[in-house]
């Protein structure tokens, strides 16, 4: 093999190579760090809400400009929940308090020992005494639902008590109790003193908080029976059947409308408006990602092919010569090809180097998450292979000089 | 000689085409991407109010619960409960004061035409117009005695005023909020900073603007609905009157001093009050109080996201490879020209004037990739902006950013001449004499 003569070559004029291996070292540092980021973006995306559909489901914020009393309040919406569901196409209905992916909602903390001196952790509350394991289509993975005389509503001027149960996330039962199942046990809201410790009926597989945190927290959620009433608005929940939600949507807004003497003000929202403005930035940040690493590819391969044409044209002479005495093209072809593997290899073993060490920046300064060995590994194979291809051309071009035009002038 | 080396880098980006093209797209691409993330960044953690950032000071008592906390953990939240923000208020500390909350509620239209719909804006004092230099564009603020008795009177964002009103002056006309007949006392002219710092809990950070604004004392008395955050460490009554009582903290709280000196005095006025309170039996963390002024309270609430900051990195990481990628072109543009420098070193050219007439070639080269950079970076700002208007808002070039194109580009290129340009400075005169 003609490595030696090669590196030596090599050695004696080294800014050029030098410069192509800072390149494939710089290139592969940042393509690696940021493909990881976009995948890991792309995973949080994808996480489920628990929705079962959620491109049927929207809500409602309902609210009338009345002076009536709370009990009033109450049978309003009772019955704006009555005439929604009468909408053809709805598939169910539910009051809510809030919705996941929105943004706007409320946490508690939970200890499930009153003698705890810290939280166990903070978890979303959703309220409702409808069924939302129906109505979002929640799966149930232990336990039941709330039976309809579990569900209690209550004044919003009364002191409100936990309900006696409760349903949670599978998420959250695992923080919680680890390893066993949840189901019974008892759970308590901050340090306050209660009369019953609300009980755990009921574990459903997924249900994304108002936030959907990117850590486990974003899974941690509640749900209780208990619904407040008194305001001048509520919010109902609703599912459609599929590819009927903007239909409803329109008749829903129109049939409220009609309902009331008062003026209403209705504000609807579909769940993939609120998931797309959850991860508008995620979005965004993964396209400059990707932008960004497709002009590096783009520059480090033009760097390549621009420093390979440079080196062919200065040693035409020198090709002449070995071709005159009786090297082929192959071998002049395997030199700049193996010349340029060289280089890239260099480079990918800097740029390896570099790119754990942008990671291990990223990490300390920006929260990141620590970088897998694949992505790196991927990133120097590609490089070798984009080190081979660039090299071709101006390899054949070396290749093809003919050695009379070239040693003519010797 | 700058003008003649100036002009001869002009003619010279004429030749080798190909290449002066490559390394003017390779630099303007670079400094694009930096200077259209710098940008945003810029926009997102600028000093908002520059003239008296350093005197608008936000305080802080932390109320928390000492069970399960350890001291030297970060305060549950950085809000104020009802009753100090109360306290506060009377105190006559400082050159002005306010507190103040994000609050949603209907408005009726005075229009029959027009349904009623939902309407965000803020419940502050009457300062607070003084306090953030709103500008007013009819009308005035309410007075003092507006915001002793509660009185129910409106100060409308423009925007809103013109949405109800038209182009006319709309000052004492009336709009009905919550069910009640409320005042306009005022039109606030386009008034919409963002980051919107004086709030920046619990809302849209960069949003539009404010629809209107009541005083503090109209909200709390027709329990105007809050939106915002809110954090309960105690159990607390039910309704309005049982979080007023609470130690739920959910206000915004603002000092002006007269100048930035006296927040020594203010902080320990502060000390002294935290005092008294735990005298009371509250505040039993018994931690030091604090004040932030705007840019620090920014930095407390990292308005600057991770993501921004990573964006900027990668994007200056991408610099520095189109930097290395530019050495090598004028590495190659430079080398078929020893002849041309051994001419010249040989009529008597020292080193230096080499040096300067190929720097400032390479400058020039800056320069064309920075008019190229700066219309792409407007192109990428137009890309970004699309995303929703929020970012639309902070991804608008200034004129600090549109001469850091040009000084970022310039300097890019000079840098990545310095290794070609030494390297021509190297040519012996004779050798390449003789090869001619």
């Amino acid at each position: 093999m003609e490595i030696r003569p090669i590196l030596s070559a090599l050695l004696r004029n080294k800014t050029g190579p030098i410069l192509v291996a800072m390149q494939v070292a710089l290139s592969l540092a940042i393509l690696a760090n940021a493909l990881y980021i976009v995948n890991e973006r792309r995973a949080v995306i994808a996480r489920p809400s628990g929705l079962a559909d959620e491109h049927s489901t929207f809500y409602v914020r309902a609210r009338n400009l009345d002076t009536d009393g709370h009990e009033q309040r109450r049978a309003t919406f009772k019955h704006e929940a009555d005439l929604l569901r009468a909408v053809p196409g709805v598939a169910s209905v539910a009051q809510v308090s809030q919705m996941p992916l929105s943004q706007s909602g409320w946490n508690t903390s939970i200890t499930v020992d009153q003698r705890q001196e810290r939280p166990s952790t903070s978890a979303s509350m959703y309220l409702s005494a409808d069924s939302i394991v129906h109505t979002f289509g929640l799966r149930l993975v232990e336990g039941r639902d709330f039976l309809p005389a579990e569900r209690v509503e209550l004044d919003r001027k009364d002191q409100a008590e936990p309900p006696p149960q409760i349903i949670l996330t599978r998420a959250l039962a695992e923080k919680l109790w680890p390893g066993v199942s949840a189901i019974g046990k008892s759970v308590y809201f901050g340090k306050q003193e209660v009369a019953r410790a609300p009980q755990v009926i009921g574990v459903v597989e997924h249900l994304q908080t108002q936030s959907a945190q990117i850590d486990e927290t974003g899974e941690f959620s509640i749900v209780m029976p208990l619904q407040q009433y008194g305001d001048s608005s509520t919010m109902f929940a609703v599912r459609t059947e599929p590819g009927q939600r903007d239909r409803v949507m329109k008749e829903a807004e129109s049939v409220l409308r009609k309902s009331s003497a008062t003026p209403m003000i209705l504000e609807m929202r579909t769940v993939d408006q609120d998931r797309k403005d959850r991860y508008r930035g995620d979005v965004a940040l993964q396209w400059m990602l990707v932008t960004v690493s497709l002009l590096m590819l783009l520059i480090t391969c033009c760097g390549i092919v621009g420093m390979a044409s440079l080196w062919v044209t200065q040693r035409r002479k020198q090709i002449g010569v070995r071709r005159a005495l009786g090297a082929r093209k192959i071998d002049i072809l395997r030199y700049f090809i193996v010349e340029n593997v060289m280089i890239t290899s260099g480079g990918v073993f800097g740029g390896v180097a570099l790119g754990l060490a942008l990671n291990q920046l990223l990490v300390s300064k920006l929260e990141m998450a620590r970088l897998p060995a694949g992505y790196l590994a991927g990133g120097a194979l590609l490089f070798w292979l984009i080190g081979v291809i660039a090299a071709y051309g101006p390899a054949w071009k070396a290749a093809s000089i003919s050695p009379a035009t070239a040693t003519r002038s010797v | 000689m700058f003008g003649y080396y100036f002009t001869l880098g002009l003619r010279s980006l004429r030749r080798n085409r190909a290449l002066t093209a490559l390394m003017v797209l390779t630099l303007a691409v670079g400094v694009a991407a930096s200077i259209s993330t710098l940008t945003i960044l810029h926009a997102m953690s600028g000093d908002p109010i520059p003239e008296k950032s350093r005197r608008l000071l936000v305080p802080h008592l932390d109320n928390g619960q000492v069970d399960g906390w350890a001291p030297g953990e970060k305060p549950d939240d950085v809000q104020m409960t009802y009753q100090d923000a109360v306290n506060l208020l009377k105190s006559g500390q400082g050159e002005r004061r306010t507190v103040l909350f994000g609050t949603e509620m209907p408005l009726e239209p005075p229009r029959k035409d027009m349904p009623a719909f939902s309407s965000a804006g803020m419940a502050p004092t009457r300062d607070f117009f003084a306090m953030f230099n709103v500008r007013f564009l009819h009308g005035q603020p309410w007075t003092e005695a507006d915001d002793a008795r509660g009185a129910d009177v409106v100060v409308l964002g423009r925007a809103m005023a013109e949405k109800l009103f038209g182009d006319a002056n709309p000052v004492g006309r009336q709009i009905r909020l919550m069910n009640v007949p409320f005042t306009v006392a005022g039109v606030v002219d386009y008034w919409n900073p963002r980051p919107r710092y004086y709030k920046l809990i619990g809302g849209d950070t960069f949003g539009g603007a404010d629809d209107f604004y009541i005083p503090f004392a109209s909200a709390i008395r027709h329990e105007a609905g809050i939106n915002g955050g809110m954090n309960c460490t105690t159990k607390r009554e039910p309704g309005f009157a049982g979080l007023l009582a609470s130690e739920c903290t959910w206000l915004q709280f603002w000092f002006e001093t007269r100048s930035s000196a006296d927040r020594a005095d203010l902080q320990s006025w502060l000390d002294r009050y935290a005092g008294e309170q735990r005298k009371l039996g509250r505040l039993k963390r018994n931690v030091p109080t604090h004040l932030y002024d705007v840019m620090e309270w920014m930095e407390e609430l990292k308005i600057v996201g991770n993501d921004n900051k990573l964006s900027v990195w990668l994007a200056f990481g991408f610099l520095a490879l189109c930097l290395v990628n530019t050495i090598g072109l004028l590495l190659a543009k430079f080398s078929v020209r020893a002849s041309e420098i051994g001419v010249r070193r040989a009529l008597g050219a020292s080193r230096r004037e080499i040096f300067s007439q190929f720097l400032i070639e390479t400058g020039v080269i800056g320069l064309a990739g920075g008019l190229l950079g700066l219309a792409l970076s407007f192109g990428a700002l137009a890309l970004i902006g699309m995303q929703s208007t929020e970012v639309a808002a902070m991804a608008r070039m200034d004129w600090e950013m549109l001469g850091m194109t040009f000084v970022l580009s310039v300097a890019a290129a000079l840098l990545a001449g310095l290794l070609p340009t030494w390297r021509a400075c190297q040519v012996t005169p004779a050798i390449q004499l003789k090869s001619q």
